[in-house]
């Protein structure tokens, strides 16, 4: 019998699992909205950049949010890199060249970390500290640091995007590029830019799902299908749209579990994106629709 | 010939003296005879019998922006009417309207009298009104004359079933429609090209062959996109004398959109002149483009 | 050595049945689907299922075949309403969604332990050795066969059209056509082709669990038609062979480079696979063989 403090419980563990999901649907985003193709190798620079952290945390005996800036640099790195490489040249074809080339890229950077680290799962060193209880709703203060780390992220992209003047840019190359390049803007710099948050925001996303989890070479593919759900819940291109996007797929997942068990999630988040595909395709706060 | 129960699928040669099965029931509805060439005829016409083609206050917005705002506008049996204004000023958005590849925001379009506004852009190219695009859509790996074939209305062979259980009729079918196809191509000057892929056409030859690809559907009325943009002179000349062979012996009424005036100028009876969303002149083209608003609001004196 | 050859070449069939499949899909309409695997599954799982509970191995590899096409049926219903990119999502987490069922399911596939002594083709027969051989000959039969009919249905005015869809669907729809009846059914008749491969499979392998049925298996097959050049039936048929050859190829790595153990081999083999994809998306889009420019 689930009473109610474990449905608390559990919205406020999908909250937490929500908030961090909604990194990487950022990620999609930025990519889906400038770059214009869904980007499946997100995930995988979530994977590179927890193990950048767990290398440097073994390697210095540092503290986590020390390491985080090792995983930021590798996670950009990542995302730069293959920028540079692959999609650059990709971008004047179909976007599902880049699309393929993206699924290319995820099945390479994870079969070279197996390759290089091993299947082993792995844990960061956190302090190991109960969980508060109020009353039967339980919280554990790494939750809690996990959850504000991601709306801190969250928080210096929004103001990178409607504070700064590359931020503009980047808006409104998402809004109209032909308008945008007629304007001045350079496409190049705005990508370079681009692709750098987005390996920010994947770098960010992945140590604190370590943090939270575990660390293994399948941290990141298997958010990829949640994190595309969160995405098209929020609706495409916008980014308050894909952090509450991934709260509600979050809670949804965790609430769920009462009812189809904690296996099923990948299937309710296949069945939540069905049902916002086929009702409301534009998302929650997306103008532009997914489906036609 | 083509697929029963689609007696208007039914396609004469160019040249051919009348489109019988197409004919009847336009004449049934009481086209008067031959083409009205003023606005005045036009509007003559319409009190006698419904146009081929009528938009009525047809809106468009794209988030504040109104792409298309309150325009109408008419077109007879068998009239050649063009239509002009700047970049932005609505023209395709209110083709796509027409054709029905964009849904309007408010207003209606009747195709012989019949409310079609609601139609998706297939119903629409079946009822006979078909069109072309400003960026060419060749079919890229198919070849020329694949491309044609493409278009022909619909037969047995675009049905799984039959490609396996009916080859003799898929075969005839298919021999009768080439037959078609190769009659067009040679009007229009593609029968050498026939056999190369679509994508390795000039600009000029995609134009011709979107062409030839409606001519397929034996259409009442084709919709031009920019039929001479990126083309060169000589070619131009070709595809006006081509359009206005169509309109004489085929019956095909044209809405042409252009940048060319003095081209378009010499080839349409009826001129509509948009700017940003409105239609702000209309009637004959001298009359039209002499006009001081057209003049000010699109010339700035390159007239 | 022999048994080894006509183990791998039974492989190879299988692949091709599914590259043929999924080139019908894609290569032929763009459809993309990301999720090729779970019809494959779908596939397998109900002809084992069959025949575990005593039905005729020929029925039971029609059903798991009709039941692969008809879960296509709704996805293509709904490509209808997405564009590519979303079918390409929306595919992949079908296929991991009927993963995860296969594995929960427990009281009918046995979930994660496995589905053992699914009977082999020809076994009944008696005649040992043979009936590998004879399911090999049986399965190049079948190939043939898919591969006259694909080849009959793309030269037809039906394949005419729905490459006309693949190149231009907005233009197809401005022509008179419904783009939307074809899409569906070539979606399905790709996802039958992968349920009897899947069929192929089942009674080949005899053992059947939800892990022989990731993602990857369908990035296989898309490394398999993309390097044959998509829209190429030839193409299918050669590249599920150099699939197959690059598959076993690299088992042998493990004899001439001693102490590289299982994980580290599936690593390098994945890694080479998505190198592949990225190579060949950037450097030869029209496959291998092919000169068609994009």
């Amino acid at each position: 019998m689930t009473t109610a403090v474990d449905f608390v419980n559990l919205a406020l563990n999908g909250l937490v699992e929500g908030l961090l999901i909604a990194l990487p649907a950022l990620a999609l985003t930025l990519v889906m909205g400038i770059a214009r193709f869904p980007n499946a190798a997100t995930g995988d620079y979530m994977t590179v950049s927890a193990y950048a952290a767990l290398g440097v945390q073994k390697a210095l005996g540092v503290a986590i949010a020390v390491a985080a800036i090792g995983a930021a640099a590798a996670g950009i790195a990542v995302a730069l890199f293959f920028h540079l490489w692959v999609f650059r040249a990709l971008a004047r074809r179909r976007p599902v060249a880049s699309l393929v080339a993206s699924i290319g890229i995820a099945f390479l950077v994870r079969a070279l970390l197996t390759l290089f680290v091993g299947q082993e799962q792995q844990t960061f060193q956190v302090a190991l500290v109960r969980a508060w209880n109020f009353g039967g709703v339980r919280l554990l203060p790494t939750d809690l640091y996990a959850a504000l780390g991601a709306i801190v992220a969250m928080a210096a992209l929004f103001a990178l995007l409607h504070a700064t003047p590359i931020g503009r840019q980047m808006r409104a190359v998402a809004d109209n590029p032909d308008l945008a390049r007629a304007s001045g803007i350079r496409a190049g710099r705005v990508m370079l830019v681009m692709w750098a948050c987005t390996g920010a925001l994947c770098a960010v996303g992945g140590v604190l799902m370590g943090v939270k989890a575990v660390v293994m070479p399948e941290l990141g593919w298997e958010l990829l299908i949640p994190a595309f759900a969160a995405m098209i819940l929020g609706g495409i291109g916008s980014v308050p749209g894909a952090v509450a996007g991934g709260v509600l797929l979050g809670m949804v997942q965790e609430l769920s579990i009462p009812f189809v068990g904690p296996s099923y999630k990948i299937a309710v988040t296949f069945g939540v994106m069905l049902a916002v595909l086929l009702l409301r395709p534009r998302g929650l706060f997306g103008s532009a629709p997914a489906a036609r | 010939m083509s697929a029963k129960g689609r007696p208007e699928g039914e396609l004469l040669p160019p040249g051919g003296k009348a489109r019988s099965a197409k004919g009847a029931p336009v004449s049934a509805k009481g086209r008067p005879e031959g083409a009205p060439a003023s606005p005045g005829a036009t509007a003559q016409a319409a009190r006698a019998a419904p146009p081929l083609l009528a938009a009525t206050g047809l809106v468009k917005a794209f988030g504040g922006f109104r792409a298309v705002d309150d325009v109408a506008f008419e077109v007879a049996e068998r009239q050649l009417t063009g239509i002009v204004g700047t970049n932005g000023a609505g023209k395709s958005t209110a083709f796509a309207l027409v054709a029905g590849q964009l849904a309007p925001d408010a207003g209606s379009v009747t195709l012989g009298g019949d409310d079609i506004t609601r139609l998706s852009p297939s119903a629409r190219a079946r009822r006979g009104l078909a069109r072309t695009f400003q960026v060419p859509r060749e079919f890229t790996h198919l070849t020329v004359r694949d491309n044609l074939l493409a278009a022909a209305p619909r037969t047995s062979g675009e049905t799984l079933s039959s490609v396996f259980l009916q080859p003799r009729r898929v075969r005839a079918e298919e021999a009768a429609q080439a037959a078609i196809a190769e009659r067009w191509l040679a009007f229009l000057n593609l029968a050498a090209v026939a056999d190369l892929h679509a994508g390795k056409l000039s600009g000029g030859q995609k134009k011709l062959l979107e062409l030839g690809r409606v001519l397929m559907l034996a259409p009442r009325l084709i919709l031009l996109d920019e039929p001479f943009a990126g083309v060169n002179p000589v070619l131009i000349g070709e595809i006006s004398a081509r359009i206005r062979e169509l309109n004489a012996t085929e019956g095909i009424a044209f809405v042409i959109i252009e940048h060319n005036l003095e081209a378009l100028k010499r080839l349409v009876s009826q001129l509509y002149v948009m700017d940003r969303g409105r239609v702000i002149a209309e009637g004959d083209p001298a009359a039209v483009l002499a006009d001081a608003r057209v003049q000010e609001a699109y010339m700035g004196g390159v007239i | 050595m022999t048994a080894y050859l006509v183990a791998v070449g039974i492989v190879a069939l299988i692949y091709m049945l599914l590259t043929l499949g999924l080139n019908l899909q894609y290569g032929y309409t763009g459809l993309i689907n990301f999720g090729h695997v779970a019809f494959f599954a779908i596939g397998a799982y109900a002809s084992a299922l069959l025949t575990l509970s005593g039905w005729p191995m020929a029925p039971a590899f029609a059903v798991g075949t009709l039941l692969a096409g008809l879960a296509a049926w709704p996805i293509g219903l709904l490509s209808l309403r997405l564009s590519d990119d979303y079918l390409a999502v929306v595919t992949l987490g079908f296929s991991e969604a009927v993963r995860i069922t296969i594995q929960e399911e427990r009281w009918l596939t046995k979930g994660v332990q496995g589905l053992p002594g699914i009977p082999r083709m020809f076994q009944s027969l008696g005649i040992g050795e043979y009936a590998e051989i004879a399911t090999l000959a049986l399965l190049v039969v079948v190939n043939a066969a898919a591969v006259a009919l694909v080849v009959h249905l793309v030269r037809s005015p039906y394949g005419r059209l729905i490459q006309a869809i693949r190149d231009d669907e907005v233009a197809v729809e401005a022509l008179g056509k419904h783009p939307a009846r074809l899409k569906v059914q070539v979606f399905m008749v790709g996802a039958a082709l992968a349920g009897l491969a899947g069929g192929f499979y089942a009674h080949f392998i005899t053992y059947l669990s939800p892990d022989q049925f990731l993602p990857l298996v369908t990035f296989y097959v898309w490394i398999a038609m993309i390097i044959g050049g998509p829209g190429r039936t030839a193409g299918a048929v050669a590249g599920a062979t150099i699939l197959m050859v690059f598959l076993e190829g690299s088992r042998f790595t493990r004899e001439l480079v001693p102490g590289v153990s299982e994980v580290q081999l599936a690593s390098v083999r994945i890694a080479m696979i998505g190198l592949a994809l990225i190579l060949m998306t950037l450097y030869r889009p029209q496959g291998i063989f092919g000169e068609r420019k994009e």
